[in-house]
């Protein structure tokens, strides 16, 4: 529109100017010089207005350009914001890795195995691509364990020229992380290192462990390194570290694992020497019971021969005796019932012992097995005035074979009868306890010293008591009692008093 | 019959690369039995020995046609992974796929990818073409010629998109998988067809923070003059003399990715993002994807919040046209994984599904390069390179 309003004006002007050149008229050519002189004023406002436009737009470029320049200082300060953040990032990766790889660690059961432990993940959270990790038996010997980011090749080659250099010396005697960056180094080995690594920036370190093999460590990556390579040094030492304590558990682990295997195989042996000596008795025990059980037999046959002719002796078929020999007959006779006794016992442990007798398993009525008892027993009880209960606790039964456990509750009784003065008393007591019917025989006997209870059920023990000297007795009485209750899947035990009394008490199945 | 998609994803960090392939593949074919998978899609850790992976994966699949690629971190369900495998399997009863490769896509990109694309219209003629999944070398830039050579063979509306395979940042060799093998310098794609529905969402969450500069004179990837002035020159002005000369020492690193330039889209508020990937000798700027002279470009510069709405809005636009979803791979670039951290990281990948629904399945990878679709890109062509993007691929009905 102003551009309109200005050809306007020119045109006006022109025309003007035209008409003072061409009329005489003085009204036309004051009309015309005023028209040029408006042009012009107007001319020079817009001039005006356009130099304010010009300024104004200067002054946007010239934001415009703050603005950028702002916009640089942005990008620079968000550039190192990221750099701190990534930087921070890779720690936090790390220490996470780091404290991943402590767990991992901890089952290594075998030092190799904590070398080969590094996996990808430890080796790109710790910032870097490529990693070695080997064991080193020597200062001259290295065996890689793990290979990230190197093919078995590459990692020989890089092993010839650690040795050959004595860098892997060099690294073992000074075993803490070394940043090496190509830009830095001198030294012409460490360059050939960082060249066959395949990379401008690596940190190599030792493992040095108090027990167990050396190693040694590379890390790299193709970017160059950061500003602050002694955070990347410190955080190499903190895996080196956990790896060399893991190489020391390990090692000591498998120190007392060894262990622990030398004394098992030393306890298997023994079990088994133990086992051939318990085999060896358990032969021996046999021949013993075969040979006890031939024995007897053998005595049995003229034994009874021997109380036959004592017998018909004594009936006087053979003329009339005179009392001496009566009185040295009736002793023959005795002393032949006290060996046909002994011999049946010893028939019967031997028996029990080779498993040659079967036990019956049947309820036995509880009144009808204690009146049979006490039968048996009646004529001592009596000799000796000895006061005898029982109580049977509410039992109705026991469960076993009548005939032998008839024996062991006469046998109990007879010993308890033997060893109780004139008039005292003994007791039968029947109870239920759980699975088990306990029967106990209680006396108010002379009791049984502590030290001999241990050895009560051996075959032919007899106390040394003087008391016991007077009693007699086979001495296979309570041996004959204890494998006749083993035999039911029972126990027998034994609590005494000296001078107080004594008590049996037998554990049997209730069912 | 009714349309059925189905997919399943398997997982596996263990160290030993045939076993960490065995362990995901077998967790994956376990999750879809009774159904017989028709595609595997294998993202893998560059530190693996890549033919034992790919060898443990097969073990277990047998021939069922791969793709794949190594990573630059894998995307699993529970979050950001590192040193680990993901195989994901797909079976439809009305989808098919067909598989091809091209190779030598850095002598030869377009011929490369009318090669891969040629070979997946070889085993898909007469079925209606859905889309094609690309995966390609991340360290290799001619992606705008190897997408040329792609729309040659399939026609320019064909959808694609994929993500550029990446090497944990040590920019040494990426690899590509096809079947039973591991290629490098390559691209690989799988072209779905029938019946069913491929939603992309591609955002970047960066944001514009120099002044605009002219591109005066650019050839192709090379980006020669801004403003009349060196690009280097340039560059250097907002970074600094010594840390460009730092990164032109000892390569790009941090830097050249996390601030990647961004060209306006005309008329739209979307950019072109692309990353410097190196300093030349006359001073020019060797860029991820093609810049062409004449338009305007600037710094661009990101942030967490950015980036994580960034993530939400691509996962949205992915969906928004499927009534369900199968499953969604997440192609994310790396330069996103660097800015969020690794926290962050975790936030995108819970923050994606959410938006996606939490019961779907959900794998991907970190990538050197996205390749996704601009459809207000009518100067760079429909499909774009990306740096610096999350790109977000949604299959279903």
């Amino acid at each position: 529109m102003p551009t309109k309003r200005i050809l306007l004006w020119v045109t006006i002007g022109s025309l003007g100017t035209i008409m003072v050149m061409r009329s005489s008229n003085w009204l036309i050519p004051s009309l015309s010089i005023m028209a040029i002189l408006g042009s012009v004023f107007y001319l020079a406002s817009q001039m005006e207005h356009y130099r304010t436009q010009l300024n104004d737009l200067n002054r946007l470029r010239a934001a415009y350009d703050q603005l950028d320049q702002q916009a640089k200082l942005i990008i620079r300060t968000d550039v190192e914001l990221h750099r701190i953040q990534e930087e921070l990032d890779r720690r936090l990766a790390s220490l996470m890795s780091l404290h991943q790889l402590g767990q991992q660690l901890q089952v290594s059961l075998h030092p190799d195995e904590v070398f080969s432990k590094l996996d990808p993940a430890i080796v790109t959270n710790f910032g870097f691509s490529r990693a070695l990790l080997g064991t080193c038996t020597s200062l001259g010997t290295i065996e890689w364990r793990s290979l990230i980011g190197m093919t078995p090749i590459q990692a020989e080659t890089l092993k010839q020229h650690l040795i050959e250099s004595k860098l892997l010396k060099q690294i073992l005697t000074n075993p803490a992380p070394a940043a090496l960056q190509t830009a830095a180094l001198t030294d012409p080995a460490q360059q050939k290192l960082l060249a066959l690594f395949d990379v401008p920036f690596a940190v190599v370190a030792g493992i040095i462990p108090h027990t167990g093999p050396a190693g040694c460590l590379l890390f790299g990556r193709p970017g160059a390194g950061t500003a602050n390579a002694k955070i990347e040094e410190e955080l190499v030492a903190i895996l080196v570290n956990q790896l060399a304590t893991a190489v020391e558990n390990s090692a000591l682990y498998e120190e007392a694992w060894m262990a622990q295997q030398a004394l098992e195989q030393k306890v298997q042996q023994r079990t088994h020497e133990l086992a051939q000596a318990n085999s060896e008795l358990m032969s021996l025990n046999k021949a013993k019971s075969d040979f006890v059980s031939a024995v007897s037999h053998e005595l049995r046959t003229p034994l009874a021969a021997i109380k036959g002719y004592a017998a018909l002796l004594r009936t006087g078929q053979f003329g009339p005796l005179a009392a001496p020999q009566l009185e040295r007959i009736t002793k023959v006779e005795k002393h032949a019932d006290l060996l046909t006794q002994l011999i049946n016992n010893l028939l019967d442990i031997a028996r029990i012992e080779s498993g040659r007798v079967v036990m019956e398993r049947r309820a036995i009525p509880l009144d009808e097995f204690l009146s049979t008892v006490q039968d048996m027993v009646r004529p001592q009880l009596e000799a000796k005035q000895i006061h005898y209960t029982t109580d049977a606790d509410g039992v109705k039964a026991l469960v076993g074979d009548p005939q032998h456990l008839q024996r062991v509750l006469v046998n109990l009784l007879s010993n308890a009868i033997k060893y109780t003065p004139e008039h005292g008393s003994v007791q039968v007591g029947i109870r239920r306890e759980g699975p088990s019917v306990l029967l106990s025989v209680r006396d108010t006997g002379c009791g049984i010293a502590s030290e001999e209870l241990p050895k009560l059920f051996q075959e032919f023990y007899r106390s040394s008591d003087p008391i016991n000297q007077q009693v007699r007795g086979t001495g296979l009485g309570l041996a004959l009692v204890k494998r006749i209750v083993e035999a039911h899947q029972g126990h027998i035990a034994v609590h005494s008093e000296k001078n107080k009394g004594s008590t049996f008490t037998v554990t049997l199945p209730a069912e | 019959m009714s349309e059925t998609i189905s997919a399943t994803i398997g997982w596996s960090a263990h160290t030993d690369a045939a076993r960490a392939g065995n362990d995901a593949a077998e967790r994956a074919l376990e999750r879809l039995s009774p159904l017989t998978p028709q595609l595997a899609i294998v993202f893998g850790s560059s530190w693996f020995d890549q033919p034992s992976l790919l060898g443990g994966i097969r073990s277990v699949l047998g021939d069922i046609p791969l793709v794949g690629e190594s990573t630059a971190g894998e995307i699993t369900p529970e979050g950001p992974a590192s040193h680990s495998c993901l195989v994901v399997l797909i079976a439809s009863n009305t989808l098919r796929w067909s598989i091809g490769r091209g190779e030598h896509v850095d002598e030869r990109p377009r011929e490369a990818g009318q090669q891969a694309a040629y070979a997946c219209l070889q085993g898909s003629r007469g079925i209606q073409r859905i889309g094609f999944l690309l995966f390609g070398d991340g360290l290799v830039t001619g992606y705008a010629d190897v997408v040329r050579g792609i729309q040659e063979v399939l026609g320019t509306s064909s959808l694609i998109a994929g993500g550029m395979a990446g090497d944990d940042l040590r920019f040494s060799q990426t690899y590509q998988y096809m079947n039973d093998r591991v290629l490098s310098r390559s691209v690989v794609g799988a072209l779905v067809g029938g019946v069913g529905k491929l939603g992309v969402g591609s955002e970047h969450g960066f944001a514009p923070i120099s002044k605009p500069r002219h591109i005066t004179r650019a050839r192709a990837n090379v980006l020669l003059e801004l403003d009349h002035r060196p690009a280097a020159s340039v560059y250097e002005e907002y970074f600094g003399a010594d840390l460009v000369h730092q990164l032109q020492s000892q390569g790009l690193g941090r830097q050249g990715i996390a601030y990647p330039l961004g060209i306006q889209c005309e008329g739209t508020d979307r950019w072109l993002l692309r990353n410097v990937v190196s300093f030349q000798e006359d001073g020019s700027l060797f860029c991820s994807g093609e810049v062409l002279e004449g338009t305007w470009l600037q710094l661009m510069i990101g942030s967490r919040e950015l980036a994580l709405e960034a993530a939400h809005r691509a996962a949205q636009q992915a969906i928004r046209s499927l009534n369900h979803i199968a499953c969604v791979l997440v192609f994310d670039s790396v330069i996103r994984r660097r800015l969020l951290g690794a926290q962050q990281a975790a936030a995108e990948i819970a923050r994606l599904r959410q938006t996606i629904g939490p019961s779907v399945p959900l794998a991907g990878c970190y990538t050197y390069g996205e390749q996704a679709p601009l459809d207000i890109t009518s100067v760079y062509g429909r499909t774009a390179v990306q740096t610096g993007s999350v790109l977000v691929v949604a299959l279903g009905t």
